[in-house]
This record gives C-alpha cells, structure tokens and sequence, in this order.
C-alpha cells in the first residue's frame, strides 16, 4: 500500500512538472519553469525515498532534495512578485 | 542535521501555501488556488513528517502523513487538467 501511495504521488509531481513545463513553452514565464524543475525534483525525491527505504544512513538526502525544491518554489514567487522598476 | 532538514521542509512548504493562497486571494487565479491546496496539503504532510521523526519517533506515522500530500497532489493535478487550456 505504501509503495502504492508513492508510486501515485511520484507520478502526480511529475505529470505537474509537464503541465509547468508546458506553460513555461508557450508564455516563457520562467516562474513556470522553475515549478517544472521543482516538481521534477520532488517527483526524484519521492522514487528515491521509496528506492532507499531500507537503508537508514541515506534517508535524510531525499528531503534535502526536497527542501531544495520547496526553496526554488519559494524563490521562484518572490521573484514573480517583485515590484518591476518602470520602463521608459 | 536532520532535524533542521524535516523542520525546513515544514516551513518552507507552509511558506509556498500561504504565498499562494495569498497570490488567489489578490489576484483570483484558480491555478493559484489549486497550487495553494496542494501545498496544504504538503504542508501537513512535512509537519506530520517532523512530528513521525523528532516527537513520537516509537510511532510509525508514514502511511498518515502519505494521505494528506497524496490529497493535495491530486487537487493539483484536477486544476491542472480541468482549469487550464
């Protein structure tokens, strides 16, 4: 049931990176790209959590990868919020 | 070490929750809303992640804190397929 829920949350971080990845294509927002490759780490960090669930010594590297992604997001709405210096 | 990692993870993704629901509430972007949901939804499940490793670590609350990203995740994924174009 475990690797189940996983495998489901593996796959819904990954087709939501494509989704991302698809509206960074056709607005070339980067703040879409930045969400593709965030949820395109979370969606690793989920396969390596389930891949390394025995190995007690490597658990912690997964979350890192997933603080990091949670950091990119964070980043990436900051940035799509700043105030824009006006032009002309 | 770990522990500063697992509380990160909490904070930072209440951090994308309140950014995006706040982003919704300004500006009234259903995408907005769905990311927002779904970072509740992790949220719990980072917070429930701290409290399964650091506060009753005798207790195995995996399977738990599973549910509530799982939730989260597909309220993205039906905004994404639904809402957009």
């Amino acid at each position: 049931m475990r690797e189940l829920i996983s495998g489901a949350m593996a796959m819904a971080y990954a087709v939501a990176g494509l989704y991302f990845l698809r509206f960074w294509r056709d607005s070339r927002d980067r703040l879409f790209l930045i969400f593709a490759v965030a949820f395109g780490m979370l969606a690793a960090q989920r396969v390596l959590l389930t891949a390394l669930a025995g190995e007690q010594d490597a658990h912690i590297y997964p979350y890192v990868v997933r603080l990091l992604a949670f950091l990119l997001i964070v980043a990436a709405i900051l940035d799509k919020n700043r105030p824009r210096a006006p032009s002309g | 070490m770990a522990t500063v990692v697992y509380a990160l993870c909490a904070l930072t993704s209440i951090a994308c929750a309140v950014l995006l629901l706040r982003g919704y509430a300004s500006s009234g972007v259903r995408l907005l809303l769905w990311a927002g949901l779904c970072f509740v939804g992790l949220a719990l499940n980072n917070v429930l992640l701290f409290v399964d490793m650091r506060v009753v670590p005798e207790v195995d609350l995996s399977a738990w804190r599973s549910l509530p990203a799982l939730a989260g995740l597909l309220l993205l994924v039906y905004g994404l397929v639904w809402e957009t174009r």
